[in-house]
């Protein structure tokens, strides 16, 4: 199978061969910009960030086989433009984080209403802390990019994404009542969770 | 549970893309990606000539008109009904004449060694995203000019000035601006600089060959119909679903291909026609200043009323002065009424190039 950056060389010379790009990996980049603001600004971000894509393809390093980090850069970009959207999607899904709001409705299990109250939880922390930190975080959990990757695509060293990181899981435990993380904890996370990016 | 597998789990009810809304987003950009092939393809077109090709810390990222008209092209119908009126019967007469015109003002005479000189002034609209969400907009202005020898097969030379905000912009706007032009002055080594020469055999900067219009080279533009109304079917079919509205669109396609001063003038006169024949198309202005050139603004309203866009035309020679989008409702940093983009084209012929 063709690696991005061989659709990319490609592409400089075919703009029909750009399309396999589109192809490629238009639905998750949509995917990850309807979860962070709405469907409406997901088809917005999903055709600019390949139209900035375009027009930036002799920028881009060939040596690099993976377009995701370079484009989900791009969307994250773009998706500032809908703040708006973003928080007002986060301050709806806040409003589940108290119990009563969820409502006492006895068909639901008791873990079901957990979890929508979590999710609340989750909002309310997203909303709290710094847009960088906000993007970093669900790059990493949404986006499913290494560290490398979230490097690449905010333009920060490694150690940078690490700290910002850090950061927001704090934030985000402490809304969770989760307790401090330690080292091993986090590993334990990310390997249940996240295969794709280790 | 572990607090990333809840923010996972959030994730998990976000839908997929509808297949539908794919295939739309496919067929806008490579239509749009086709209709990039041309000189000005980075100075100013469409929807990604207006993003800053550059990235930094802080992200930057062009405040486009042009990207909520994307926006507005999914939802506007993309069919003009047969048999609907054209332009106003004024448009159509300072169209119909310009026509008559552009045909008498014979096509420069290039002679062998020399080259057209096409030199483009423009402003758009620039601004840029701080990591808090902070947004600053601000009118840039750039200018360019190409060098198109005798022999077109042989090479061309486009030299790309600095952008500079007007002098009119805030404190803030010119700061940031700053830091764009510093971020593309330390820019890793190979990438290109968005200023400075260019070279290109055939006029194929960034590999892509100079078009007429959209989807037909300008060494095949003897090949497109002069009649108008074929001229516009052709433009509607290669132009389909993109733009707030088609016939908005259109008008844009013509202005993209006038302003790149290479067009013949009989397909000059024949694309003058073809905008005398979109439905909507009214004269604006009899007396619309350019860059410090007066002549006749015909323009195209989108379908929710916000802008304008418009060619001003020199009625005597019929030669396009130049475009612009005019703003016509007032956001957070520009009046209404603003043009929040414009570009003049001038043509001459000159005995070298740099």
């Amino acid at each position: 199978m063709s690696t991005d950056s061989d659709i990319i060389r490609r592409s400089r010379d075919s703009p029909a061969a750009f399309g396999e790009l589109y192809d490629r990996h238009a639905s998750v980049i949509y995917r990850y910009a309807a979860g962070r603001a709405g469907d409406f600004a997901a088809d917005d971000v999903t055709s600019e960030t390949f139209l900035v894509a375009w027009e930036q393809l002799e920028a881009y390093d060939l040596d690099r086989n993976d377009a995701r980090p370079w484009l989900f850069g791009i969307a994250t970009n773009l998706l500032r433009r809908h703040h708006r959207a973003e928080a007002k999607m986060l301050k709806a899904a806040s409003k589940a984080a108290s119990r009563e709001a969820v409502g006492d409705d006895s068909d639901r299990v008791a873990a079901q209403v957990d979890a929508v109250v979590a999710i609340g939880r989750i909002a309310i922390s997203l909303k709290a802390m710094a847009a960088i930190d906000r993007e970093t975080l669900l790059l990493y959990a949404w986006a499913d990019l290494t560290y490398e990757g979230i490097a690449s695509a905010m333009d920060v060293p490694v150690g940078t994404v690490r700290s910002r990181l850090n950061r927001a899981r704090r934030t985000l435990r402490t809304q969770l009542n989760l307790g401090l993380l330690d080292e091993t904890e986090n590993d334990h996370g990310r390997l249940a969770a996240a295969p794709r990016n280790a | 549970m572990d607090d990333l597998q809840l923010l996972r789990e959030m994730r998990s009810d976000i839908g997929s893309a509808p297949p539908a809304t794919l295939a739309r987003g496919r067929n806008n950009l490579m239509s749009k990606i086709g209709s990039t092939s041309r000189p000005e393809a980075t100075t100013r077109t469409h929807a990604p000539a207006k993003v800053s090709p550059i990235r930094i810390r802080r992200r930057v990222l062009m405040a486009s008109a042009a990207a909520a008209l994307l926006v507005g092209g999914i939802v506007a119908a993309d069919v003009v009904l047969p048999g609907q009126s054209g332009a106003t019967a004024e448009a159509a007469e300072v169209l119909n004449n310009a026509a008559a015109a552009t045909i008498q003002t014979s096509d420069p005479v290039v002679g062998p060694g020399q080259y057209l000189k096409i030199e483009t002034t423009a402003v758009y609209s620039a601004g840029s995203v701080a990591a808090d969400g902070t947004q600053t907009s601000w009118l840039d202005k750039t200018g360019g000019q190409v060098y198109v020898p005798a022999d077109r097969k042989r090479e061309w030379v486009w030299n790309r000035e600095e952008r500079v905000p007007l002098e009119s912009s805030s404190k803030a706007a010119k700061a940031a601006a700053a830091e764009i032009r510093k971020a593309d002055q330390g820019r890793p080594k190979g990438q290109p600089s968005i200023v400075g020469i260019l070279r290109a055999p055939g006029g194929a900067f960034y590999g892509n060959k100079p078009t007429a219009i959209i989807g037909t080279p300008l060494t095949e533009a003897g090949s497109l119909p002069r009649d108008p109304r074929a001229l516009l079917n052709i433009i509607q079919e290669r132009t389909k679903g993109a733009g707030p509205s088609p016939e908005m669109e259109a008008l844009i396609t013509i202005a993209d291909a006038l302003r790149t001063g290479v067009i013949p003038a009989d397909l000059r006169a024949a694309l003058y026609k073809a905008a005398a024949l979109i439905p909507g198309v009214t004269v604006v202005d009899k007396q619309a200043t350019l860059n410090g050139k007066t002549g006749t603004a015909i323009g195209i309203q989108s379908p929710d009323g916000g802008a304008r866009q418009e060619i001003i035309i020199d009625p005597v020679t019929g030669l396009m002065i130049g475009e612009r989008d005019v703003s016509l409702k007032a956001t957070a940093d520009f009046p209404a009424g603003t043009a929040t983009s414009w570009t003049s084209v001038q043509t001459s012929v000159v005995n070298s190039a740099p």
